[in-house]
């Protein structure tokens, strides 16, 4: 019987430790803060247990921070996937292989900017006197102004395009890569059957690669829930309150307005128990 | 050697090591480490860098600026200063000097601000700002009220004399506007924020009789404000595009380049109208004071010395002299040589007789007349940005038409208001 060694232990458990620490000291400190008064201004504070929680369910601007949060994942995560799985297709099925890889060098590109920079070209684009994204309604329309983001009823939907922009494109150039790495049987079996190039796809490439597009939802899903820059920059959750999500409006309770750091906490808790549960779900459903 | 020969070699040495050290001490450097500043984007900031090497000469130490926008500056700045204490110097304004002096994130300024520098020289206006709880707190970078700009060439061809009183400027925007040409009456500000959206509705609110507080009790939500709010509304609807949810930056942009008809903002507007780098429309502008009952928003922004990141009295000297040497006379009159209107803060500068040369009589005329007209609009209390920016965030709701309910949004303030007194 070989003899059992230490050396995995050794080095696992360092970096094991490690690891708990780093994320479970912030979560904990969290927790307790979500359950105090604190307050940015002052050093004084008391336990109000679950007080903050409370006053949540109350709160005009949190409800609406819920939904506006379950619309811009909704909008993102539905539109990054269809953009990429169009895209991916449509560069599998009519671009050369040098053409390829000139999409996949330019749709990578956007990715690759910083959000914040992202933000800003796009802010810029969308001005409704100077902009180049509303220069053709300008054109068309003889000089009618459009402010995408000036209106509620399209600033979210201009905001979450900057974001499919940046991975709808990647995504496209991952599910390229996916669909060539594919056996090609199974696709002439289908063409010798005579299956039309829709139906190939609908029917034999992409439930080939389901485990794969899952994996790129969820993680399309984590990164949605991180949209606070890009708000930031393009909107601070206005006109109003149409593109308050749940971070922008837990930063602006902490930090911007009035300093209810503990507030701001018990938002973030939620937030994390909201998306540990809905995740783990989603999971084991797709696991099924 | 003898005992006496003794004693008078070692007196003398020790006299020698005392002046030496003293020689020493006096030349020591008042800087240690470079100064770190948190601030907002100013031309008069970004002419200071160029001028690093002096400030390094005469303290031993260069500084480094991080530049943020208004609003995130203010984020920043509160985040900092209650928390990890990064910043030396903060750039602080009207609206949170209350809170930051209070909260003790910043110390008086004139106990480290060196007598050569003369602060007694700075706009008395400004020194006020700068003054809570009887206690300077920081040195002006910029300041001043509010000036009505106007294009001359527009309300002549519209046949429309400037308007003087608020009445006739409601009753002159719409007819100014003229969309299809790219021309609207006025720019305003809609972003959220006590110093954006709440800064321009407040001479409203002031004009039609309004206050924020008697004694502890909220008495803002009054005929006033609604009359305000729904002033400010209507005067929206001609405003330039952009400037929904825009702030100093989209209304001063759109009238620079030729888009606006007329725009009562900030002083330093005046500066950057007249001045052929910045503006479209010099030689075609008037001034006025803000036409009447309308008063100035008086404002003034500057920097602070921090309280956490200058731990010892060494490191509060060190930024003390940066901030004086920055807002200094020779450094004032090389952004009066650059022609930086909206940095110039010293009575000695703004009197002077290569200021008049440059800028003429009249603009000096409409400063002299608004500076009458000032007012301080806030409500002047650490409080204020809290509520502030809560009026903001519905203002700006207002604004968007995701509500409609002045009186009823007026309520929501004033209970808000109610939970912050009693806190």
């Amino acid at each position: 019987m070989p003899r059992r060694s230490s050396l995995p232990v050794t080095f696992v458990v360092p970096t094991l430790v490690i690891l708990l620490i780093l994320s479970m000291v912030p979560t904990l400190y969290a927790i307790i803060i979500a359950l105090q008064n604190r307050e940015l201004s002052s050093t004084a504070y008391s336990w109000v247990w679950f007080s903050n929680f409370f006053d949540l369910f109350s709160d005009r601007r949190f409800l609406n921070a819920v939904w506006v949060s379950v619309k811009w994942e909704v909008v993102t995560v539905v539109a990054t996937m269809v953009v990429a799985i169009g895209l991916g297709v449509l560069m599998f099925e009519v671009a050369s292989q040098r053409l390829r890889n000139v999409y996949c060098l330019l749709f990578i590109i956007p990715v690759l900017l910083p959000r914040v920079s992202a933000a800003f070209v796009w802010k810029f684009a969308y001005h409704p006197l100077y902009g180049i994204a509303t220069y053709p309604y300008r054109l068309l329309t003889g000089g009618l102004i459009f402010d995408p983001l000036s209106k509620p009823s399209t600033a979210l939907f201009a905001v979450a395009s900057v974001d499919v922009w940046q991975w709808g494109l990647f995504f496209a150039v991952i599910v390229l890569k996916l669909l060539e790495t594919l056996p090609p049987q199974p696709i002439e079996a289908a063409r010798l059957d005579h299956a039309k190039r829709w139906q190939i796809h609908a029917y034999v490439t992409l439930p080939m690669l389901k485990a794969p597009l899952v994996s790129l939802m969820f993680v399309k899903m984590i990164e949605s829930l991180r949209s606070f820059d890009l708000i930031y920059v393009m909107t601070r959750g206005g006109p109003g309150v149409a593109t308050e999500t749940l971070d922008m409006y837990a930063f602006s309770q902490g930090f911007i307005e009035s300093g209810k750091v503990s507030y701001a906490s018990a938002m973030a808790v939620l937030m994390m128990i909201a998306t540990v549960i809905t995740f783990t779900m989603l999971w084991k459903r797709v696991q099924a | 050697m003898k005992p006496v020969r003794l004693a008078a070699s070692l007196g003398a040495a020790f006299v020698l090591s005392a002046t030496v050290s003293t020689l020493a001490l006096a030349q020591a450097p008042v800087c240690s480490a470079p100064v770190k500043v948190l601030a907002q984007p100013r031309d008069g900031l970004t002419l200071l860098e160029d001028s690093k090497a002096e400030f390094e000469k005469l303290s031993g130490a260069s500084f480094k600026i991080d530049y943020l926008n208004e609003n995130d500056r203010r984020a920043k700045s509160r985040a900092d200063a209650s928390t990890v204490g990064n910043y030396n110097v903060y750039y602080v304004d009207e609206a949170n000097v209350a809170l930051f002096a209070s909260s003790k994130w910043i110390v008086p300024l004139t106990d480290y601000y060196p007598a050569d520098y003369d602060y007694a020289d700075f706009d008395p206006g400004r020194q006020k700002v700068a003054t809570y709880d009887g206690k300077v707190w920081f040195a002006p970078l910029t300041g001043g009220g509010d000036l009505m700009v106007y294009r001359k060439d527009v309300l002549e061809a519209a046949g429309i004399q400037p308007p003087k009183t608020l009445d006739e400027l409601i009753a002159d925007v719409p007819k100014l506007t003229n969309a299809d040409k790219g021309m609207y009456g006025i720019a305003l500000r809609g972003a959220r924020g006590s110093g954006a959206n709440v800064w321009r509705w407040m001479p409203f609110f002031k004009a039609y009789g309004g206050k924020w507080f008697d004694g502890d009790k909220p008495a803002f939500n009054s005929e006033a404000a609604v009359k305000a709010t729904e002033a400010y509304l209507k005067l929206f609807k001609d405003s330039a595009p952009g400037t929904q949810t825009g702030s100093w930056d989209e209304s001063t942009g759109a009238f620079l380049s030729g888009q606006v008809a007329i725009l009562v903002e900030s002083t330093p507007l005046s500066g950057m109208a007249v001045d052929p780098k910045t503006s479209q429309v010099v030689g075609k502008i008037g001034f006025l004071p803000p036409p009447s009952p309308l008063p100035g928003g008086g404002y003034g922004h500057g920097l602070a010395i921090a309280a956490k990141a200058n731990a010892d009295d060494a490191s509060k000297k060190c930024a003390g002299l940066f901030i004086a040497w920055a807002t200094s006379k020779e450094n004032e009159k090389r952004r009066l040589d650059a022609h930086q209107f909206g940095e110039l803060n010293r009575t000695s500068i703004l009197s002077s007789k290569e200021f008049a040369d440059i800028y003429g009589a009249d603009l000096g005329q409409a400063l002299a007349e608004t500076g009458k007209v000032t007012a301080v609009n806030f409500w002047q209390d650490p409080r204020w940005p809290d509520l502030g920016d809560r009026w903001g965030i519905i203002l700006e709701e207002l604004i968007a038409g995701t509500r409609t309910d002045v009186k009823g949004s007026l309520n929501e303030l004033e209970a808000y208001a109610n939970e912050l007194v009693k806190k």
